[in-house]
């Protein structure tokens, strides 16, 4: 707290007019604290779905399969490369090359074990297609050329499962904004009658500085400078922990749960890492609550000065 | 310096406290306040404080009439008016020294242009060695010397106390009133309120003695 005091602006008293230590103030710190490691839980958890699903889709986006239904041996292989060639003639496509079953068995391991045997089923074999460039890439074309040449062949672009992606991705940032909306309001509540409580706590404060002959906008600045000071500290103790936080997840996914599990944690959620810009969007809400703070305290202290005799 | 005009005071639909009091005080004169319990001592000083504002007749401090003061106004001529409580009332978060200079610190004085003032006065009331020192450290007859010292930091033009010797011992309440004479010789003018007789009769002042609301003014 000493080192975040350093930072605030200067008292223009030599001295705390308003107590330093106290237990409204306490509370008050506490709470802004809670509110914001909260909300910061909350952007994160948004900005991760968000950043994940960008980059599903954008990977996702660039890749298509062809899916072959089995059939003989011989004709299968010969299927398989006429696919791959058909695939490599289009335009916009980078390369296309075969998901042997040994890569299918390797992919669904993370969900079904290493021990798992795909050949004892009737799957279809997979050509995988990946794009150079989107823009130039004639999906109907190929679809043609391929039906054409293997008619049990399918292409899949994963167009379906993209867009019930986006659509989930949509509705988790939806309800995120609005979590963070519900306890931004509620912090403002909460704020409201603490700094109320704090004014009544100290109204022996109030009343001997209008004897003195202090000013309502004097006192109300006097008080603003401590509820600003404790909304800093509560907002920047709020935001360490939610710093914290998200270290110790990415920790715990990393290093705690067995390799397997973290894939599929990371295939499902992401990497529990915010970057840089995530890191910038909590100092985003840690200052956004301590502006807050300021505004609402300073609200509250000139209705309540308002209302007290001189 | 003040003027009340057939002034009164109720509180709410109660019944009137104060009724048509009529007084001058002059500049640089000392007055006792005097009644019994209930007379309204502590009502006629929250009037003379502008903390309450007459419920009938007219007031008038310092050559203005106070009926339509603003409160940024109002505030503002608070700052001639220096004012000791029977309870003391002061801040404890704060030393000696930072509650005597908190009326100059208000008004946005550097602490450069008081700091001599202050340790001079605290000096004046035997109060320097004990200047850093926290409120709850203090003795009754300290903290209300502390006190006497906050209301006069800012040289006000009036001073009013209210039952200033009402938390010390007889001793210690002489001596107290002979603080007041020596600022009212400095040329304050002083309203004390007090219900203590046998001390005031020590003193030669004129009285404002309050009986069923009405005030009666002797010499």
């Amino acid at each position: 707290m000493s080192l975040i005091s350093q930072f605030l602006p200067k008292p223009k008293t030599p001295f705390p007019i308003v107590p330093i230590q106290s237990i409204a103030g306490r509370t008050l710190a506490l709470l802004v604290a809670i509110m914001t490691f909260l909300s910061c839980v909350t952007f994160g958890a948004v900005f991760l779905v968000q950043n994940s699903t960008l980059a599903w889709s954008s990977e996702v986006g660039r890749e298509l399969t062809i899916q072959l239904q089995q059939v003989e041996d011989e004709q299968m292989l010969s299927d398989i490369r006429t696919a791959i060639s058909l695939s490599e003639q289009s335009p916009g496509v980078a390369r296309a090359f075969e998901l042997t079953i040994k890569d299918s068995e390797e992919l669904l391991s993370p969900w079904l074990g290493e021990q798992f045997d795909i050949s004892a089923f009737d799957v279809p074999r997979l050509v995988v297609v990946q794009l150079a460039d989107p823009a130039k890439f004639d999906l109907e074309a190929l679809k043609a050329k391929i039906t054409d040449a293997i008619p049990e062949a399918s292409l899949d672009t994963h167009e379906l499962w993209q867009q019930q992606l986006n659509a989930m991705a949509g509705t988790v940032v939806l309800s995120g904004a609005l979590a963070l909306i519900l306890i931004l309001t509620a912090t403002v509540l909460a704020i409201v009658f603490a700094t109320a409580g704090a004014m009544a706590s100290n109204r022996e404060i109030v009343d001997v500085l209008h004897f003195i002959g202090a000013s309502d906008t004097y006192i109300a600045g006097a008080f603003q400078e401590r509820f600003l000071a404790i909304g800093m500290q509560g907002g920047a103790a709020g935001g360490a922990m939610a710093i914290v936080f998200f270290f110790v997840a990415s920790t715990i996914t990393s290093a705690i749960l067995p390799n397997q599990s973290a894939t599929q944690v990371e295939l499902l959620f992401g990497q529990f890492t915010l970057g840089w810009l995530g890191l910038f969007g909590l100092i985003l809400v840690v200052v956004t609550i301590a502006i807050l703070t300021a505004i609402t305290s300073r609200v509250t202290v000139h209705r309540f000065l308002a209302q007290i005799a001189p | 310096m003040i003027k009340f005009k057939n002034v009164g005071l109720h509180y709410g639909a109660g019944p009137e406290i104060l009724k048509n009091l009529n007084f001058n005080i002059d500049p640089g004169s000392f007055h006792f306040l005097t009644g019994p319990s209930g007379s309204g001592k502590t009502s006629l000083l929250r009037l003379l404080l502008l903390s309450m504002r007459p419920t009938a007749g007219e007031m008038e401090m310092f050559g203005n009439s106070t009926t339509n003061l603003s409160k940024a106004e109002l505030m503002q001529m608070r700052q001639h008016i220096g004012i000791v409580f029977q309870e003391f009332r002061l801040l404890d978060h704060l030393t000696t020294f930072q509650n005597v200079a908190l009326p100059l610190v208000v008004r946005g004085e550097p602490e450069s242009s008081y700091k001599s003032n202050v340790e001079e006065l605290l000096d004046w009331v035997g109060l320097g060695h004990q200047m850093h020192v926290r409120p709850e450290l203090l003795s009754g007859g300290e903290k209300q010397r502390a006190a006497i010292a906050r209301a006069v930091i800012a040289k006000p033009d009036l001073l009013l106390a209210d039952e200033p010797t009402g938390n010390v011992d007889p001793e210690l309440s002489e001596r107290l009133l002979h603080l007041f004479v020596e600022l009212n010789r400095m040329g304050t003018t002083i309203i004390l309120a007090s219900h203590e007789l046998h001390l005031l009769n020590k003193f030669k002042f004129p009285r404002l003695q309050l009986k069923d609301g009405g005030i009666n003014v002797s010499n």
